[in-house]
C-alpha cells in the first residue's frame, strides 16, 4: 500500500483570508471522476482539504450552485439537498489555518474545530456559503450559530434543536416542526418552496450513498489491511464535499478496487477509535495509529454519514426523517443514552472483534470527556485495554502520541 | 454560601455592611434546608435531583418530593473553599481538566460520600434533567444515573431563538409535562392533586413578584442594591424553595431592607462612581476578592445576567395558577442561557438604557461553555456597536486553581482607570464630550 502523506505540511500554518485558493476544480468535478486509482483519489482529496478556500463548493457555484454549510453531526442534509443545493459538511480549518481573530470571540476553552470555523467566516473563508447549519450537538455548536448571525448577517444560519427525550410520543411531531422551521429559511435561500417529492427523492439519494459507506466500513472492520484507516477517511471525508451523486460513483468504483486488493494480513492489534465523532483529528495522527501496529476496524470519524441507518421515504418523508433521528440504535457522546454507555461500547468491541479501544477526544470535548469515563468502566469490568489520547486541529508533534500508541500496542501484544 | 458576606469572612476590603436582616434570613433558609435533607430516624420524603435551568420544582414538590440541585451543592463547596477536593477526586476517577466544574465538583462529593461542611446529600430516588440552556446538563445526568440506577426523567426544552415561542414549543413541553406527571404517580403511589399545584404555583408567583422588586431597585442612582454579588445570595430561595411560603415571605423582607436602605442612605457604596452591567458566572471560589476588586473603584453591579439562570422573571413571566402547565412550560423556556446569543445580546441592550449602565464586566468561566462561548464576540458588539467600555477576564466558578488574582486585578484596574481617565477627560473644560 503506497505511503500517502507528508508528514509536515508545505508550510507551517495559513493565516486565514491571506492567500487565495490553492488548486481549482471544474464544475464537473472530471478531476475526481478521471481519478483513476483510489490513490489518486486520496491524494486529491488532500490537497483539497489543504485548500481552506473550499474548492468543492466553489466549483459547486461556478453554474450558479448554492452551498449549505453543515455544522456535525446530525445536520439533516438530505432536506438541504432537497432543495437542490449543496449540503457541505463542515469540519473546522483544518491543521493550515492560523487562527488570529476567533480567539477573541470564543474566549480560550474552547475546541479547535469551533475556533477555525469562525475564524474562517470572519476572513472571507466562508463566502462560497449561503447559509449555515448548526445542530445543537454540544454548547459550543449552538453558540457558534448565534455569533454567525452577527458576524455574517447576510448569510442565513440556524440552529437545530436535537430532542434529547427519546421516549415521549411528542417528540417526533416537534421533530418534524424543527425541521419546518429550518425549512422556512431554506426556503428563502433557495427561492424555491419545499417538496414532499423531492425529500423523499434526496433521501434515497442519501441512501445510496449511506449503503456504500457502510460496505466501506465493513471492509475496513472484516479486512482492515485492504484500506488503510487515512484512504478510509479521506473517501468518507470527500462525501461530505462532492455532490452525493458525484461520490457516490466514485465510492463504489473504489470499493470495487479495495475489495479487490491483495494485502498481506499484518500482525497488527485490532482496536476502536471512540471519539472523534465531530472535530477531526489530523490526517498524520489518524495515520500514526495504524503505523504503530493496530487496525481500527471500528471508529466514529465522519458521522454526518452515519448516524443512522436507511431511511425508509415512507408516506411523510418529513416524520421518517426525524423518526430515523429519534429512533437511531447509533449511539454516540452528542446524544442521551444514559445507562446504556457501558452495554453501547462492549457491544461495538465484539462486534468488530476489537483488542482494545483507543479514545480519541478533541480537546474541550466535553461531551466526549464525559463518556469516556463511563465507557473506560465498562472495559475495566472486562479487563479490555484502552488509551485515551486527545488532539487538536493544529498539531506539529506526534513524538508524545508515538510513544503513548506504541506502549499501548506493546502492552497487548506482550501481555 | 453562608459566610460569604459576614464581617468575620472579609478579606482585603471594606465588609458589606449595607447587608443586615436579609442576609442573615438567608443563612437561616440555607440552614433549615440542609438541615431538612439530612438523615434522620423518621422517614424521609423522596428525594429528586434537579438542574436550576428550566426546572420542575412545583411538581416534585406537589409530590412531597424533596428537591436536590447539584449545582447548588457544588456552588456551596466552591464559596466554601471546599471545591478542589471534589474536583481533583473526579479527576481520579477519570474526569478530564476540562470537564466542567460543577459536574466535577458534584461527582467527585458523591463518591466521597456526600458529606459536606454544611449537611449530608442525600441519594437521589429520581433524576429530573431538564436539558435546557446547556447540554452538559445531559452527560452529568447519565453519570447520574449509572451511579445511583435512579431513573430519569429527561425533560427536553427548545432552544429559544425567537422572542416568544412557537406553539409546537409549548405543545411539546406540556405534553412531557403530563408524562412527568404520570411517572410521578406511577412512582408515589398518589394521585396527582391540580389544586396543589396551584397552591405552589400561587406561592412560586408571590416569590417572583417579590425576587423582581428587588432586581428592579437596581435602577435608582444610587443603586440600594449589588445587583450581582448580592443577588446572587438571594438567589437561593428563588430557585430552590420555589413554591414554598418561606421563599416569597423572604423577597418581603429583602424589600423592607431595600427600602429602608434608600430611606437611611445605607448603599452597597458610600459613592456610586461606575454603574456596572456584569455579565457570567461569579468565581464562587474567590467570591470576596472579585467583589473588592469592583468595591475598590467604586463600581456598583446595578444589572446583572447570572441571577436570571433561573429564570427571567424581571422580563416579565410568573408562573400562573390559572394557567398551570402551560406556564410552567414557558418558564422552562426562560433559563438566561437558553436564549440564543441574539437574545441575550437584546436582553443586555435593553439593561444597559433601562439601568443607566457606565460599563459591563464580563467574567467568562472556564467549565462553562454555554454561558461563555461567545462572549468574547459580545465583548466586541458592546464595544463597537454599543459603544459602551467592556472588560472581559476568564477564570473558572469552581476551580479555584484557574482564579489568578494578580492577572484579574491588574486587568480590572486598567480598565477602571481608563474609564477614571476618560471621565477626566470629558469633564475638562472645553472638551467636547465623546
Amino acid at each position: 500500500m503506497p505511503q500517502l502523506l507528508q508528514i509536515r505540511p508545505e508550510s507551517d500554518g495559513v493565516a486565514a483570508g491571506e492567500t487565495g485558493p490553492r488548486i481549482e476544480i471544474s464544475s464537473d468535478f472530471r478531476e475526481f471522476l478521471q481519478a483513476d486509482s483510489v490513490e489518486q483519489l486520496v491524494r486529491l482529496t488532500q490537497e483539497v482539504l489543504a485548500d481552506p478556500t473550499y474548492p468543492t463548493v466553489r466549483a459547486w457555484r461556478k453554474t450558479g450552485g448554492k452551498a449549505v454549510g453543515c455544522f456535525p453531526v446530525y445536520t439533516p442534509q438530505e432536506l438541504v439537498h432537497s432543495f437542490g443545493m449543496l449540503p457541505v459538511a463542515m469540519h473546522g480549518g483544518g491543521e493550515n489555518l492560523e487562527i488570529s481573530r476567533a480567539d477573541a470571540a470564543l474566549g480560550s476553552f474552547l475546541c479547535s474545530i469551533s475556533k477555525s470555523t469562525l475564524e474562517m467566516a470572519l476572513t472571507g473563508l466562508l463566502d462560497p456559503f449561503d447559509a449555515f447549519v448548526f445542530p445543537y450537538i454540544c454548547d459550543v455548536s449552538r453558540n457558534l450559530e448565534g455569533i454567525f448571525s452577527r458576524v455574517l448577517p447576510q448569510r442565513a444560519s440556524h440552529m437545530l434543536h436535537l430532542p434529547q427525550n427519546f421516549t415521549s410520543p411528542a417528540t417526533i411531531p416537534f421533530l418534524v416542526a424543527e425541521y419546518r422551521r429550518l425549512i422556512e429559511k431554506l426556503e428563502r435561500v433557495a427561492g424555491d418552496r419545499f417538496s414532499q417529492e423531492n425529500l423523499r427523492a434526496s433521501l434515497e439519494v442519501f441512501n445510496e450513498q449511506r449503503a456504500l459507506v457502510d460496505r466501506l466500513a465493513s471492509l475496513k472492520r472484516d479486512a482492515p489491511w485492504k484500506v488503510s484507516l487515512v484512504e478510509y477517511y479521506l473517501l468518507l471525508r470527500l462525501g461530505g464535499l462532492l455532490p452525493r451523486e458525484v461520490h457516490i460513483p466514485l465510492l463504489r468504483r473504489a470499493l470495487t478496487e479495495l475489495e479487490a486488493r491483495q494485502q498481506r494480513n499484518k500482525d497488527a492489534i485490532r482496536v476502536i477509535v471512540i471519539g472523534p465523532f465531530c472535530e477531526q483529528p489530523t490526517l498524520e495522527l489518524l495515520q500514526l495509529v495504524e503505523d504503530v501496529g493496530c487496525y481500527v476496524v471500528g471508529e466514529e470519524l465522519q458521522m454526518l454519514h452515519r448516524w443512522c441507518p436507511r431511511i425508509e421515504p415512507g408516506a411523510d418523508p418529513l416524520e421518517s426523517l426525524a423518526t430515523s433521528y429519534v429512533r437511531t440504535p447509533v449511539d454516540i457522546g452528542v446524544r442521551s443514552t444514559p445507562t446504556t454507555k457501558g452495554a453501547a461500547i462492549l457491544s461495538r468491541v465484539d462486534d468488530s472483534k476489537a483488542q482494545g479501544v483507543v479514545f480519541l477526544t478533541a480537546k474541550f470535548c466535553e461531551p466526549a470527556l464525559e463518556d469516556v469515563v463511563l465507557y473506560r468502566k465498562a472495559l475495566d469490568r472486562r479487563g479490555l485495554p484502552y488509551l485515551h489520547m486527545e488532539f487538536e486541529e493544529k498539531s506539529t508533534t506526534y513524538e508524545q502520541a508515538r510513544l503513548q500508541l506504541e506502549t499501548f500496542v506493546e502492552s497487548i501484544l506482550f501481555d | 454560601m453562608s459566610d460569604v458576606a459576614s464581617p468575620a469572612a472579609a478579606q482585603g476590603g471594606a465588609s458589606p455592611t449595607f447587608l443586615r436582616d436579609a442576609r442573615g434570613l438567608q443563612r437561616k433558609l440555607v440552614e433549615e434546608y440542609y438541615g431538612r435533607l439530612a438523615p434522620s430516624e423518621k422517614p424521609h420524603p423522596p428525594v429528586a435531583y434537579m438542574l436550576v435551568g428550566g426546572n420542575l420544582t412545583e411538581i416534585v414538590r406537589a409530590f412531597g418530593y424533596d428537591v436536590v440541585f447539584p449545582e447548588i451543592v457544588a456552588l456551596n463547596c466552591a464559596i466554601k473553599h471546599q471545591s478542589l477536593e471534589n474536583i481533583l477526586h473526579a479527576e481520579s476517577l477519570g474526569y478530564g481538566l476540562d470537564v466542567c466544574g460543577y459536574v466535577k465538583n458534584d461527582l467527585g462529593l458523591q463518591d466521597l460520600g456526600g458529606t459536606t461542611s454544611f449537611g449530608q446529600i442525600p441519594r437521589p430516588d429520581l433524576l429530573v434533567c431538564s436539558f435546557s440552556g446547556c447540554y452538559i446538563y445531559v452527560k452529568w445526568w447519565e453519570a447520574l444515573a449509572e451511579s445511583y440506577g435512579a431513573p430519569l426523567f429527561m425533560f427536553d426544552v427548545p432552544y429559544m431563538r425567537e422572542e416568544a415561542p412557537r406553539k409546537e414549543d409549548i405543545d411539546y413541553l406540556v405534553s412531557q409535562l403530563w408524562e412527568f406527571v404520570h411517572l410521578l404517580e406511577k412512582r408515589t403511589g398518589r394521585t396527582f392533586d391540580m389544586d396543589e399545584l396551584k397552591r405552589v404555583l400561587a406561592e412560586s408567583r408571590r416569590a417572583e413578584d417579590g425576587w423582581v422588586e428587588f432586581l428592579r431597585a437596581g435602577r435608582f442612582r444610587p443603586s440600594p442594591i449589588e445587583a450581582y454579588f448580592e443577588s446572587i445570595f438571594y438567589m437561593f430561595p428563588i430557585n430552590v424553595l420555589r413554591g414554598t411560603p418561606e421563599a416569597a415571605d423572604f423577597y418581603g423582607v429583602v424589600n423592607e431592607e431595600v427600602r429602608a436602605r434608600v430611606k437611611e442612605g445605607n448603599y452597597p457604596l458610600p459613592e456610586e462612581k461606575y454603574r456596572v452591567l456584569v455579565e457570567g458566572v461569579p468565581p464562587y471560589t474567590n467570591y470576596r476578592t472579585f467583589w473588592d476588586f469592583f468595591r475598590k473603584w467604586g463600581a456598583v453591579s446595578v444589572v446583572a445576567t447570572y441571577p436570571k439562570v433561573g429564570g427571567l422573571f424581571d422580563r416579565g413571566f410568573r408562573h400562573d395558577p390559572a394557567r398551570p402547565f402551560e406556564s410552567i412550560a414557558e418558564y422552562s423556556l426562560g433559563a438566561y442561557v437558553n436564549q440564543s446569543w441574539p437574545l441575550r445580546r437584546q436582553i443586555i441592550a435593553d439593561y444597559v438604557k433601562e439601568y443607566q449602565v457606565d460599563a459591563a464586566v464580563i467574567h467568562g468561566i472556564k467549565s462553562c461553555r454555554s454561558f461563555t462561548a461567545g462572549q468574547g464576540d459580545l465583548r466586541d458588539w458592546l464595544i463597537h456597536e454599543r459603544g459602551l467600555p467592556t472588560l472581559y477576564i476568564e477564570s473558572d466558578h469552581q476551580d479555584p486553581r484557574y482564579f489568578a488574582p494578580a492577572q484579574i486585578k491588574n486587568r480590572m484596574d486598567a480598565f477602571f482607570e481608563s474609564l477614571e481617565q476618560r471621565r477626566a477627560v470629558a469633564a475638562a473644560p472645553g472638551v467636547a464630550p465623546a
